[in-house]
């Protein structure tokens, strides 16, 4: 490290470059002024270790920084943003009596804060730092370049240094956080989290789009590796949500539009029209003693019959319907697109409950909210795209969830596994993994979707469980049995007697007179091509992301991965959070996880969701417009232009000016390049600063 | 580990040492394998969907999982003198369904094309090369087939480098180009004599 | 039907015009009939042949089509071909040469030896194709066109391996023709001619004949086509239709092979879709050049004529 004698240096004050002029006539009238004195700037280079130092001259460009106008001292570091990193910026502040810092290092995504707290620490206010990003867009894609990454670090902190000499005290808004939290998304992730924001106090939305809560979890048979009954230990836990006091339970509904941000989310909500009154909803229409009870009445008078959704239609229901038994609410639905309106269910139901109301429409609410959870969870990969396995073609070729539901013993065959081209109980079951996964040829999916090898081997064993003399084999390309006592699991599913071919499944054909498929590979292992002939087969298929969450996603600004799943802030250090404040991810929807995990990132997802609530208040950076209320003539064509509708027109003595609605405000600018009369200050981004900018960029530097 | 063992030739040759050994990697031959098939070769692993596919595995030794695997590890004199190389049939069963998108068929064919750089090459291709030299056709026509087009209605040679053989010359020169027919009759007169 | 609306340069290959000439023949009148005329292809040579030849050389392979290709452009004709193994050297190596420059390099500084440069203006496509895209011709004017229908022929398809795979590296308008699973675009047209399609074990094999193997391992070859014709015999079919000619001689010669060395003969005939589809349309056997085949298709003849 450097010592600061040597760094230490007097900005010359003559040079050919005019970096500080901003060429806007407009230089006036700040808003908020600082000390109008010559800016004293400090520029602290960071090595990064070798993450920049290994690709440009470090010290090359702290003896350019000595020439730029306006710097007052230069030093570099290792690691800046470290405890003796961050001292050295203290220190130089005060030893310096610098007016203005300027960090050359990473992105501000992920440093920012912290120098802007050291500035503060410094003495000076926090928003007199500006940050020269020479790592993930100078050392990072020019790591073969040494001479060219050195020149662009110098023009990176040269503009740097030209903005930080104009920037003035900014004091970030507090505005409070609306003390409720809203989950999207009523599965295992989605339930688990709200109970926890219930738990801890906070008034939780749950907003789910089936009429059932539950999601994938109640459409299983058992859990790996404990073999828990699923519905069982789920169960609990929707009484739970049910019950709380602090979870406003919305079924049946969806997200429809969102406005505002962090701590202030504006949610309107579109229930969706259930055609059956719930008793509080009887009740409010004088209903005395009314309202659905669940008893069932209305369904077996119904004339349509339709595949059952969460039987993954292998059994029927009717247009008014409960999925299963242990639906929470236990409230009928009737599913509009296929009701003929008859009216025989509303005869059903009876004059006391009257509980059916055949025109029903949608209902809009509007909650509002301080925090939002994804949990949107997932779909199977339509995998009878990979035509080469017969799924939708042959029979007896089912997939992972629809062989959940058969060996399930509340599913369509109670419990029995039974083949679907003619009843026979199957002898030999072979499971086919990856099916649709670790597949780049475009019809697939690249990514592995994590938990079908322990369900499959979990599925060797409810086999081996029910049916004496079966055999099952699962034609793998690996085993990952990754997780607490699951490799203890494969252990014992082998020792069961489930066998293991190692090798992906190439193609089925069916015999047309048995129905019995033959299941064709390479056994890798004993290098012999396979023609297995089995009875059933299990198809492990991919996962992919719900296809509602799309649109979801786009109201919250979430943005998604290259695969699909929703994009995490990071996926190493902050897995629950997005990049959009306020809005955080649990579950699935994140990433194919097994239960364990959904459960551990609902709790982180509710953990991170509380914290801006429990404080009360949130800082929104003070990024926003200001109105130079001398400049403006109220003409007000910069309102309507305004896609937050955060500004308006008021009236203050005896003129009409503009005014901003800061929290609404997010900076955007729209209003502030288009003023004609200039009257618009954009806070931290203002024309001067920009201009200046520009200015260095193109005028300054090494001719 | 020891690579001559100085034993008597058929002992040396029972119990030489099988092993995977540093050496045995050719770099070179993955990148010409991989340059003249133009697939991504060093990302096959190993499901074994080609061979699983494949009409001659079942009736033969031939694995094309195992070429694939050698392709990846280098393994140049094993893959260009395993006679199996010759049984792919070149149906693209195992290229249509690989699921890294990798073309295990061009893999053989680059393969082939190495090995005939080799002189390792069975008679019956040079035979087809010879007979496009000098008649243009694989398999040329004949008599009786003459005398059937003419029965049907159709000129008794084909309009092809057959009723036209001005055009041969033209074929000639992109066979001498490469000195295929050069090299296929020297081939052909070492094995036959 | 006397102005042809489709016009093609018809690129022969070998063993249609050497060995089938009735597969020509039927293919030049039934697509004049169904307003698709097919012209001489002067100076054609072998595609050449892409598992014989390919596996010697790839960049003679590569110059050997073009030249091919240069053909027709030089003709101003887009190609049409009855051949499964010319699909791939031409419709291939004309898909390849116009997506990668570096190897329309390499082709071209060989042509240019014989005053010839390829430049990627036409098409290729396959009578199988023009006949089921209703583009060209389509199923239905299959139908309309046929005179004899084939009624009560238990007809199976093969379908061969080089049209259609590897699907990723074809581009069909007619998606359905991008199943190599499961296809049924063949037996559509064999319905059509009036005949019953039938579907049979793994009906998507190889023949076994390509890759040089006939050459190299004749044994080994035959043992492959003779798996299909097992599953053949079990469910008991007229014929087999092919669209390739050298899965044609594979299954037709081959049969004679096949009793030969294996004691196993089934007596199959064996027809490319075109001499089918000229017996539906009115063409006699001789006309045909049907006696040329190895396996007599006397049995197929007495049940459809």
């Amino acid at each position: 490290m450097e010592t600061k004698k040597e760094a230490k240096h007097e900005a010359p004050a003559k040079q050919e470059v005019k970096t500080q002029a901003p060429a806007a006539k407009d230089a006036a009238a700040p808003v908020k002024t600082g000390p109008s004195e010559k800016p004293r700037i400090g520029v602290f280079i960071c090595h990064c270790g070798t993450n920049i130092a290994g690709s440009m001259d470090i010290e090359a460009v702290g003896e350019y920084s000595k020439t730029i106008p306006n710097v007052a001292y230069v030093d570099n570091y290792k690691y800046m943003c470290s405890m003796p990193g961050q001292a050295v910026i203290n220190k130089a502040i005060k030893d310096n009596k610098l007016t203005g810092v300027v960090v050359a290092a990473c992105s501000p995504r992920l440093h920012e804060p912290t120098f802007r707290t050291a500035t503060k620490e410094g003495g000076l206010n926090p928003f007199r730092f500006e940050m020269a990003n020479i790592r993930e867009q100078n050392s990072w894609v020019h790591m073969h370049d040494q001479e060219g990454a050195t020149d662009k670090a110098k023009d990176a902190i040269r503009i740097a240094v030209a903005k930080a000499s104009l920037l003035q005290d900014l004091f970030p808004k507090a505005v409070p956080v609306e003390h409720a939290a809203m989950v999207v998304g009523a599965g295992v992730a989605g339930m688990q989290a709200a109970l926890d924001l219930a738990n801890a106090g906070i008034k939780t939305y749950l907003i789910e789009s089936q009429p059932t809560i539950g999601g994938r979890m109640s459409q299983l048979d058992k859990t790996f590796p404990t073999l828990d009954c699923s519905q069982c230990i789920l169960t609990p836990k929707m009484v739970d949500v049910g019950r709380a006091a602090n979870i406003e339970l919305m079924t049946y509904s969806e997200v429809d539009a969102v406005e505002g941000y962090i701590g202030n989310f504006d949610v309107t909500i579109r229930k969706k029209a259930r055609g059956v009154l719930t008793p509080a909803e009887a009740e409010a229409r004088g209903i005395v003693g009314g309202g659905c009870n669940g008893c069932g009445d209305c369904e077996p008078v119904c004339p349509v019959i339709k595949p059952n959704e969460f039987e993954v239609g292998m059994k029927p229901r009717r247009a008014i319907y409960i999925s299963h038994p242990q639906v929470v609410p236990l409230i009928y639905t009737i599913d509009f697109d296929s009701c003929i309106k008859c009216g025989l269910c509303v005869t059903a139901c009876g004059p006391e409950k009257k509980a059916v109301d055949l025109e029903a429409k949608d209902e809009f609410v509007k909650v509002k909210v301080g925090t939002a959870i994804l949990a949107t969870g997932y779909d199977m990969f339509p995998v009878e795209k990979k035509t080469e396995w017969g799924y939708k073609k042959f029979e007896n070729v089912i997939s992972s969830l629809e062989f959940e539901r058969l060996i399930c013993a509340s599913g369509p065959t109670s419990g029995h596994l039974v083949r679907p081209s003619d009843g026979e109980t199957p002898k030999r079951v072979a499971f086919v993994l990856c099916a649709g996964s670790r597949d780049n040829t475009g019809n697939g999916k690249p990514y592995c979707s994590r938990f079908c090898c322990m369900y499959s081997l979990k599925h060797a064993h409810q086999i081996y469980e029910k049916i004496p003399g079966v055999q099952a084999y699962l034609f793998y390309m690996d085993i990952r049995s990754f997780g607490k006592m699951y490799e203890e699991f494969y252990y014992r599913i082998q020792d069961e007697g489930a066998k293991f071919i190692r090798g992906r499944v190439a193609n089925i054909l069916e015999d047309p007179k048995t129905k019995n498929l033959h299941v064709h590979t390479d056994d890798t292992l004993l290098n012999r091509p396979v023609d297995m002939e089995v009875d059933l087969v299990v198809l492990a298929a991919a996962v992919q992301p719900k296809e509602d969450t799309n649109r979801t996603r786009k109201l919250f600004g979430v943005s998604c991965s290259m695969d699909g799943w929703l994009l995490e802030a990071h996926p190493k250090l902050n897995p629950c959070g997005t990049t959009t404040a306020g809005v955080f991810l649990a579950g699935v929807c994140q990433g194919p996880k097994d239960i364990p995990d959904t459960v551990a990132s609902a709790e982180g997802a509710a953990s991170a969701a509380s914290i801006p609530i429990h404080k009360g208040e949130v800082e929104l950076e003070p990024y926003f417009a200001t109105c130079i209320e001398e400049r403006c003539a109220g003409c007000g064509m910069c309102i309507s232009l305004c896609p937050y509708s955060a500004l308006a027109l008021v009236e203050k003595e005896g003129r009409t000016v503009m005014e901003v609605t800061e929290a609404k405000c997010k900076g955007c600018g729209t209003c502030g390049g288009f003023c004609p009369g200039g009257a618009i200050w954009m806070n931290h981004f203002a024309t001067p600063q920009i201009v200046a900018q520009i200015d260095a960029f193109l005028l300054g530097g090494e001719q | 580990m020891v690579r001559s063992k100085g034993y008597p030739e058929a002992l040396e040759k029972k119990l030489r040492d099988q092993r995977y050994f540093n050496e045995d990697t050719n770099p070179e031959f993955t990148k010409n394998v991989k340059g003249i098939s133009r697939t991504i070769a060093h990302m096959c692993y190993q499901c074994g969907t080609c061979t699983g596919s494949c009409p001659s595995a079942p009736r033969s030794t031939y694995r094309i999982r195992k070429f694939m695997r050698r392709a990846v590890l280098g393994l140049e004199n094993e893959s260009l003198t395993d006679p199996d190389l010759w049984l792919c049939t070149t149906c693209y069963s195992c290229t249509d369904r690989c699921p890294r998108d990798i073309a295990p068929t061009d893999v053989i064919m680059a393969m082939r094309n190495l090995a005939f750089k080799r002189d390792i090459i069975p008679v019956n291709f040079l035979k087809t090369v010879q007979a496009i030299y000098s008649s243009g056709h694989g398999v040329p026509n004949n008599d009786v087939n003459r005398a059937a087009r003419e029965r049907i209605g159709l000129t008794r040679d084909p309009p092809t480098t057959h009723m036209y053989p001005e055009y041969i010359k033209g074929i000639q020169k992109i066979l001498d180009h490469y000195k295929l027919k050069a090299n296929a009759d020297r081939i052909v007169k070492e094995r036959e004599g | 039907m006397s102005e042809a609306k489709h016009k093609f340069a018809f690129y022969l290959g070998c063993i249609a015009p050497n060995r089938y000439p009735g597969v020509e023949s039927a293919s030049i009148k039934a697509m004049k009939k169904l307003g698709v005329e097919l012209v001489p292809l002067k100076g054609a040579s072998c595609c050449p042949a892409p598992g014989a030849f390919g596996s010697i050389d790839l960049n003679v392979f590569y110059a050997m089509a073009a030249r091919n290709l240069v053909l027709a452009e030089q003709m101003k004709m887009d190609i049409a071909l009855v051949c499964n193994g010319c699909y791939k050297s031409i419709w291939e190596v004309n898909h390849k040469l116009k997506h990668n420059k570096d190897l329309r390099d390499g082709v071209n500084e060989v042509l240019k030896e014989i005053d010839m440069e390829y430049k990627g203006t036409i098409n290729v496509y396959h009578t199988a194709e023009l006949l089921y895209n209703d583009k060209f011709i389509g199923v239905e004017k299959v139908r309309s066109s046929v005179t004899n229908p084939l009624t009560g022929a238990r007809i199976a398809v093969h379908y061969g391996c080089h049209l259609t795979k590897p699907h990723k590296d074809r581009e069909f308008e007619d998606e359905v023709m991008l199943n190599t699973e499961h296809p049924s675009w063949m037996e559509e047209l064999v319905a059509a001619i009036g005949a019953t399609p039938v579907e049979y074990r793994n009906k998507m094999q190889c023949c076994g004949a390509g890759g040089g193997v006939r050459g190299y391992d004749i044994v080994h070859a035959l043992d492959i086509a003779n798996e299909k014709l097992i599953n053949l015999k079990a469910v008991g079919v007229d014929a087999l239709t092919d669209i390739c000619p050298f899965c044609q001689l594979q299954f037709d010669r081959g049969q004679i092979e096949i009793k030969e060395k294996f004691g196993v003969s089934y007596d199959l005939p064996v027809l490319h879709f075109a001499e089918l589809l000229g017996l539906a349309q009115g063409m006699s056997p001789q006309d045909l050049g049907l006696d040329l085949h190895g396996i007599s298709c006397e049995p197929f003849l007495q049940k459809v004529l």
